[in-house]
């Protein structure tokens, strides 16, 4: 029986098993999904506050409970706590009170008011990456700038992907007037100069990630319709539609069940590049200053800073290269899959 | 005879209009069936001929119900009435919603066994799909119907857990004979369930689905171009020609004692495995079919017809019973004597 199970493979899992014999794609999907499932615990990585904290036999945990003013833990500053310092200090105490920081105890929020902090700081051992203009660190902020990108990305393209084959897929689907009304409606919205529709919305309303996503979805979502409203299309008269509606399957399950895993292939080798375009539009909206809300760690923002003190390299390099890698490995993704689907490759080497 | 009727179609027609121009305007009409007329009884097995383009699809197509699905505007003209017991049924004044309750007393069985079957869904949950619409059957019963199906068409029932695509196509030809029957239907409409197939699988279809017609006592409408395979298999003909019905009758009075010319051409043409025979009269029509988009007046033979008269331009021919149960569309050979062919 387990014979048998190796021999019927659906052919997605035969895509599936072909895309990882293509390392390089395979390996960049690897890291790329570590990275990102990382970049979730990024809090407990990449922070000033402790994980946890010992003092006179109470245990607190700041990175989950947040503020602790500094004379919570007989600390003489104003405002929060600084634990590196108060680390220090006990150290040289000699105290019996420990505290625990995480790997990299810098915030990507913390500028030059907090105590200690320098602006332009070159790389060095504590600040990897160096610091910025207003004294924040530069490593600390391309993580969790690295975060919202594949974050904003990755919801922005499965979103406008649910809009645009509902409507794409209903539209080569129903034909008929369903399909040259929305036909002249796409027409009509894809020639509206959506650059400045987001530039105008930003600068009335303050943007945040879920209204960039929303504006953005408002406009992206047209592209996923022409591959869909083309595949269903093609899809729709062929004969295995035929036999299921002839055996009286409703239009919705004729759509879901049976088209659509038939016209994926557009859906998935088109999604890496989706994702790229995704990453790329919000650092150009950053880069503009259409994006996200300052302080918010973003490589747009970061490139812009960097570009106004070019002389300090590493303010230029870090998100350059950040962006560079994170792309070319979506791409090496892409080429895989697309690869992977190729079905005159696929049917000589199986 | 009357109560052991299955289907009447009466004057049945299908157009499809093509539109042109700025403003989508309906140009011309696409007469693909142009008001037919024949009747399936049960356990009855009626055969369809006539040349590619001539509506035998067509026909297939609207007797299920699903022509609108790919042409929304298509025209479907006459009545085509199921007799479900005492319930009778036009599926032509249906609604979708309304026509799916009787699905499962229809099925059919397609012309390419690769496009016919979903790539993406394994042979059990192919055959299981009609099941889980139409039947309460739980997720054990269903695979035991499913296995007992395969073991019916001939395959193994470990093989349900295959992909169409590990299967060769009189194989996959079996896999849609199984799903058309799983719901014991009263019906299927098989469109050239073989012209797709080699030879030597044609044969061993057909025999199987002559086995199954008799063991499921199910009608069969069966939809070929292959004269010889039709006669085998048939207990009734019908000859089409560009839309109409040009003869319909008991399979041995048509394929022996064809009346209509276009029969008589038509039935001349098949390759008979008897060298003593290969003198017989051939006859060879000239020209090519005429457009279904503009169709001769009159008789739509007239152009092609080997004894047109100029009263054939005029009016189209009534199609009528010349003997017992045997009707043609043709006044020019009524009366006249039997032909035989062979």
């Amino acid at each position: 029986m387990a014979e048998q199970k190796e021999i019927s493979l659906s052919i997605l899992k035969k895509r599936w098993l072909k895309f990882k014999t293509l390392k390089r794609g395979y390996y960049s999907f690897v890291i790329l999904i570590i990275l990102y499932g990382l970049s979730w615990f990024l809090p407990l990585l990449i922070n000033n506050r402790a994980l946890v904290v010992s003092y006179e036999g109470e245990l607190f945990f700041p990175v989950i409970s947040g503020y602790h003013a500094g004379s919570e833990f007989g600390q003489d500053v104003p405002g929060e706590t600084i634990y590196r310092e108060l680390k220090t200090s006990w150290k040289q105490e000699g105290s019996e009170n420990w505290l625990l920081m995480p790997p990299y105890p810098y915030s990507p929020y913390e500028d030059i008011t907090v105590q200690g902090n320098k602006m332009y700081e070159a790389p060095s051992d504590s600040h990897w990456l160096g610091t910025d203009n207003t004294g924040r660190d530069v490593f600390a902020r391309l993580c969790y700038a690295f975060n919202i990108s594949i974050s904003f990305a990755l919801v922005l393209t499965i979103l406008n992907y649910i809009i645009g084959v509902i409507i794409g897929g209903s539209m080569g689907y129903f034909g008929g007037k369903f399909d040259l009304f929305f036909q002249r409606l796409i027409e009509i919205w894809s020639s509206l100069p959506m650059l400045f529709v987001i530039i105008i919305i930003s600068s009335i309303i303050r943007p945040s990630f879920f209204l960039l996503i929303f504006i953005y979805t408002i406009v992206n979502w047209i592209g996923m319709t022409y591959l869909m409203r083309a595949e269903f299309y093609r899809e729709k008269s062929k004969d295995y539609v035929a036999a299921a509606l002839s055996m009286g399957q409703t239009n919705f399950k004729v759509m879901f069940k049976h088209i659509l895993p038939n016209s994926l292939v557009p859906v998935i080798t088109y999604f890496p590049f989706a994702v790229v375009g995704g990453i790329s539009a919000l650092v150009g909206l950053d880069y503009l200053g259409f994006g996200m809300p300052p302080p918010t760690p973003s490589w747009g923002q970061m490139l812009d800073v960097g570009l106004q003190n070019i002389s300090k390299w590493w303010m230029v390099f870090a998100p350059v290269s950040a962006q560079f890698v994170t792309l070319i490995m979506v791409v090496f993704i892409g080429e895989a899959v697309r690869e992977a689907f190729d079905p005159k490759v696929y049917s000589r080497l199986r | 005879m009357s109560n052991n009727r299955l289907v009447d179609v009466k004057n049945l027609s299908v157009h499809f209009p093509v539109h042109g121009g700025v403003i989508s305007k309906r140009v011309a009409t696409v007469k693909a069936v142009d008001g037919i007329s024949f009747s399936i009884d049960r356990k009855q097995i009626v055969g369809m001929v006539g040349e590619s383009g001539c509506g035998k699809t067509t026909v297939g197509r609207a007797m299920i119900n699903i022509l609108r699905h790919v042409s929304p505007d298509v025209e479907i003209g006459g009545s085509i009435e199921y007799h479900f017991g005492d319930e009778i049924v036009d599926f032509t004044k249906l609604s979708s919603g309304q026509v799916r309750k009787y699905r499962s007393r229809i099925q059919m069985i397609f012309q390419d066994p690769y496009a016919s079957l979903n790539p993406r869904m394994t042979v059990a949950q192919i055959i299981s799909e009609p099941l889980q619409l139409h039947t309460k059957m739980n997720g054990k019963e269903q695979m035991d119907r499913v296995a007992w199906l395969l073991d019916k068409v001939g395959l193994q029932p470990e093989q349900a857990r295959r992909y169409p695509h590990e299967f060769s196509g009189g194989q996959r030809q079996r896999v849609g004979i199984a799903r058309a029957l799983a719901t014991n239907p009263d019906l299927i409409i098989c469109d050239e369930p073989v012209s797709a197939l080699d030879v030597s699988i044609q044969a061993q279809v057909i025999n199987l689905m002559m086995d199954l017609q008799a063991e499921f006592d199910v009608s069969y409408l069966f939809i070929a171009h292959d004269l010889s395979v039709v006669e085998h298999i048939s207990d009734k003909i019908a000859v089409m020609y560009l839309g109409d019905m040009a003869e319909y009758g008991n399979a041995d009075e048509v394929y022996h004692h064809p009346r209509h010319p276009y029969s008589q051409a038509l039935l001349s043409a098949v390759p008979l495995p008897d060298p003593s025979r290969k003198n017989r009269k051939r006859i060879v029509l000239k020209g090519d079919v005429p457009t279904p988009l503009n169709k001769p007046s009159g008789c739509a033979f007239r152009t092609r017809c080997p004894i047109a008269q100029t009263s054939c331009a005029e009016t189209k021919p009534v199609f009528e019973e010349h003997a017992a149960g045997h009707f043609v569309a043709c006044p020019i050979v009524k009366g006249k004597n039997k032909t035989d062919l062979h």
